[in-house]
């Protein structure tokens, strides 16, 4: 088994948002199942090949959000944070787009290259919505690919995506920040430059672990308090 | 008809038909951050669809789609008709 060369792609996305079906979409057969280290959660592996580029896709477990309330968000959580995979593929449901951007948007606080697909486009159409690709692109700073994974609508496009995105990281890495308004934001700031002076946490978005923090997030307070 | 206005009350108390607003959540930790995540935040229009057979849970209408929790989470999410 040859193991270089090949890009790790997170494929993100909430319960319900075709998740598995890109997954299948873009991979076919060529899945095998793993286990997260030391967890129970299952995880799926599947690879395929573009322009002679072997690229490896890692489900993600289904979740609303990325705290550390719940096993499952742990896992997709660290997964990010200790794998730094070259790209983080979400998978967000475009008649439920409100709900699905939640995550959207505690993956983007994770400091990772990243493209959308919009999934389920169809069904977002036949509801009545119309929703402005390019507007959502450049308010989120993220390529937006609107598919159909259910009928293979999207397919190509994707992986031509995935695949520069993987060879451009650069250009992928988007510094998307919300802005929680100035109270937080003072407190934040005084946070990040704490945590980017304390060696215990190199490796660690300052910001991002200002903003757990600040959130109350279990996981990332006992990091601060104890070893 | 009396309509009640600014006076809020617990969203396990509203009927099946009945929209209300939200106000606040009082929970805190991973039930108060599901509800957030499946976004229950203050402003938003909540529709009880349902009860379930036995009471539990309800079925509610947010942000266009349906989510079901137990009246015992209903109990403690403050809303205004």
């Amino acid at each position: 088994m040859k193991n270089t060369g090949e890009y790790i792609v997170a494929v993100a996305g909430q319960p319900n948002s075709g998740k598995s079906t890109v997954f299948n979409m873009l991979t076919g057969a060529r899945q095998f199942i793993a286990n997260y280290p030391g967890v129970t959660v299952e995880k799926k592996i599947g690879i395929y090949n573009y322009k002679d580029q072997k690229i490896k896709l890692v489900d993600l477990p289904g979740t609303y959000s990325l705290t550390s309330y719940s096993l499952e968000e742990r896992v997709a959580r660290n997964f990010l944070i200790d794998e730094k995979p070259d790209l983080i593929l979400n998978i967000v449901d475009a008649s439920n787009l409100e709900r699905h951007l939640n995550l959207t948007f505690q993956l983007l606080e994770m400091g990772l290259p990243m493209i959308i697909a919009l999934n389920m486009i169809d069904v977002s159409q036949n509801r009545g919505f119309k929703i402005d690709l390019e507007k959502l692109s450049e308010e989120l700073g993220v390529s937006v690919l609107p598919t159909v994974a259910k009928k293979g609508r999207g397919k190509d496009d994707l992986k031509l995506l995935i695949y520069d995105a993987c060879n451009n990281k650069e250009s992928y890495q988007n510094d998307f920040m919300i802005d929680y308004g100035e109270t937080m934001e003072n407190i934040l700031t005084e946070l990040e430059d704490k945590i980017a002076a304390d060696n215990r946490f190199a490796g660690h978005l300052p910001r991002w672990m200002a903003v757990k923090l600040l959130a109350g997030d279990p996981e990332v307070r006992t990091m601060f308090s104890g070893n | 008809m009396s309509m009640v206005e600014n006076k809020t009350m617990n969203l396990d108390k509203l009927k099946p038909g009945q929209e209300c607003k939200l106000i606040d959540v009082h929970l805190t930790g991973a039930n108060g951050q599901r509800l957030m995540d499946m976004g229950f935040m203050p402003g938003v229009k909540i529709k009880v669809l349902r009860n379930a057979p036995l009471t539990d849970p309800v079925e509610l209408e947010i942000r266009g789609y349906n989510v079901s929790i137990r009246h015992a989470e209903a109990r403690y999410i403050e809303v205004s008709l």
